[in-house]
């Protein structure tokens, strides 16, 4: 008792994650009796887990495209299709987004990357500043449910459901999110009529031919995955090589020297994602033996009965672990022990996926420690209660989309194709 | 690191044209490629620790001032120290078990899973290091 609380105290001073989780299965290992070394196994058991080499490769894939002229080209190209709608710029920017965290995989890249871009853009078309400080942080993690978003990876081999289904799933609750913040976009640029220009073919033509190298990878990586041509980790090296050769070796884009760093730069999340899958398989399953997620349904069972009670709660505690734990350790964490508990109320494992996610897409942006706001105060410099208080109105209304997600299954789980 | 990542690209993207234009494939490249993810993972953590990028909770170094953070930051950096140590030497203590396995056909396990001992000892001294450099700027403020 008295050491599980110093564990918590060091967690909330800092200490890296995985030395937590490692301490706590230890001490359980050594509560029942078991060899300590035991937990060397189960680290071993990152080796043995399918479609994980998919992780570094998209991760490797996503930091070349953000150092690479690739972000200044996918908002010319989404200006050029929808920039001729009054409004059209703040939808830009929500578009342009959304492409980009799906295929860098959350990690806070966007912002950097395509922020710089649309941030002075949205200033220069005169949207108030704190709507666009909001709408840039927020977009920095919007498509975390479309594929192939690292998390949505992650939740799949955790979880062991469908890759495939949860590509699918993601779907139509990305594109409602996108909608709900699209319409709050227009609601708010009602009054600023101007277009960013007139649409034309001439500039679509242009701004094609300038992505043409760019424009081949989602459909062959979203087609071969959709159509069941190659698995994730396939899709995920093709990915890496093309990326690597396109911006290397044709565009010239990276010079080669500067390979290794953005290699190394990449791999510094995979290692802190990948070591803490590590050791919570340790955790995970020791707590799964103890009967842990029978205690919980168990206290859960009294607070709640139905469905519908069980997601309310859900809702709450994914909102809380949100805004303290980052999105892959609460993944790696929390999925095993609430898996056996939602399927006790009926909830499907694919919808429990893209509502978890959903949820945590949420901590990115609630405060106090909500990633995006801090690289939004550092790159854009502003105080961080201003990005708070901007960004306020993009979280209520992500939160209403998240809470429709959640008790409307069949947006998940439509495209599916079996109920 | 740079040639892990290159390896498994070649690896992976092989194995898919093998299957495409040859119906075939290497039984061990599928293993191989795992096991290239376990050392990715224990290599990259220790540049996770050089460059202080573990996942953690941030709540101490955005909200408390450098100045009175310093002994809670030698508290977490002891402790990751010592948990490192603790893991290296049950790892240690697993890879001589594992003398005369065998991955890949014919490579001795112990070879592989050396990776494990290696890089939390590695992650053991990191930690140490930083633990040294904040209780000398404790002791002695303003010396960098």
């Amino acid at each position: 008792m008295f050491l599980g609380a110093a564990l918590l105290i060091l967690a909330i001073f800092g200490a890296p994650l995985f030395a937590i989780i490692a301490a706590s299965a230890m001490l359980g290992y050594q509560k029942e009796g078991i060899d300590l070394m035991a937990i060397a196994i189960e680290v071993l058991g990152i080796a043995s887990m399918p479609f994980l080499s998919a992780i570094p490769l998209f991760t490797f894939a996503g930091y070349l495209l953000s150092e690479s002229k690739a972000p200044r080209r996918l908002v010319r190209l989404t200006g050029a299709l929808l920039g001729w709608m009054p409004g059209g710029l703040a939808l830009v920017a929500l578009g342009a987004c959304a492409v980009f965290t799906a295929f860098t995989g959350a990690s806070g890249v966007t912002i950097i990357a395509l922020g710089a871009i649309l941030y002075p853009a949205l200033q220069h078309d005169k949207y108030p500043d704190n709507f666009n400080l909001g709408l840039v942080t927020t977009s920095g993690s919007l498509g975390l449910l479309f594929a192939p978003s690292l998390p949505l990876i992650l939740y799949g081999v955790i979880a062991e459901v469908s890759i495939d289904d949860l590509f699918r799933a993601g779907i139509l609750p990305g594109l409602l999110m996108l909608v709900m913040l699209g319409g709050y976009s227009l609601w708010i640029g009602r009054g600023n009529r101007q277009t960013l220009k007139a649409f034309s073919f001439h500039e679509l033509g242009a701004a094609i031919r300038e992505s043409k190298w760019e424009i081949p990878l989602p459909i062959v990586v979203l087609g071969g995955i959709y159509s069941g041509k190659f698995a994730v980790s396939e899709a995920a090296a093709i990915t890496a090589l093309y990326v690597l050769f396109v911006e290397v070796f044709i565009l010239r884009e990276i010079p080669l020297r500067e390979l290794p760093r953005v290699m190394r730069e990449s791999m510094l999340l995979v290692g802190g994602i990948l070591i803490i899958l590590g050791v919570s398989l340790a955790s995970t399953n020791y707590m799964i033996d103890a009967g842990v997620p029978q205690q919980i349904l168990a206290y859960v069972a009294e607070l709640v009965s139905s469905q519908a009670s069980f997601l309310l709660l859900l809702f709450v505690f994914l909102l809380i672990l949100g805004a303290i734990l980052d999105i892959f350790s609460a993944i790696v964490l929390v999925v095993p022990l609430i898996l056996p508990i939602a399927a006790q109320y009926g909830v499907n494992e694919v919808h429990l996926g893209i509502v978890f996610l959903a949820a945590m897409q949420l901590g990115y942006l609630t405060p106090p420690v909500g990633l995006n706001l801090f690289i939004a105060s550092y790159r854009f410099e502003k105080p961080i209660m201003n990005v708070y208080y901007a960004t306020f109105p993009f979280l209520v209304i992500l939160m209403l989309a998240v809470i429709i997600i959640t008790y409307w299954p069949a947006l998940s789980l439509v495209l599916l194709g079996d109920p | 690191m740079v040639l892990l990542l290159a390896g498994m690209m070649i690896v992976a993207v092989g194995q898919i044209v093998l299957r495409v234009f040859f119906s075939g494939g290497f039984v061990w490249a599928d293993e191989l490629l795992k096991l290239m993810v376990l050392w990715i993972a224990l290599i990259a953590s220790i540049a996770a620790s050089r460059s202080n990028r573990h996942l953690r909770i941030d709540i101490v170094s955005h909200f408390v001032p450098k100045k009175y953070a310093r002994v809670p930051v030698m508290m977490v950096d002891a402790f990751a120290s010592f948990m490192c140590g603790v893991l290296a030497w049950q790892s240690y203590r697993y890879v001589r078990l594992s003398v005369g396995d065998t991955v890949l056909v014919d490579v001795p396990a112990w070879m592989v899973y050396s990776i494990l001992p290696v890089a939390f000892a590695i992650m053991s001294y990191r930690f140490l290091l930083s633990f040294g450099t904040e209780a000398r700027q404790l002791v002695k403020p303003g010396q960098q």
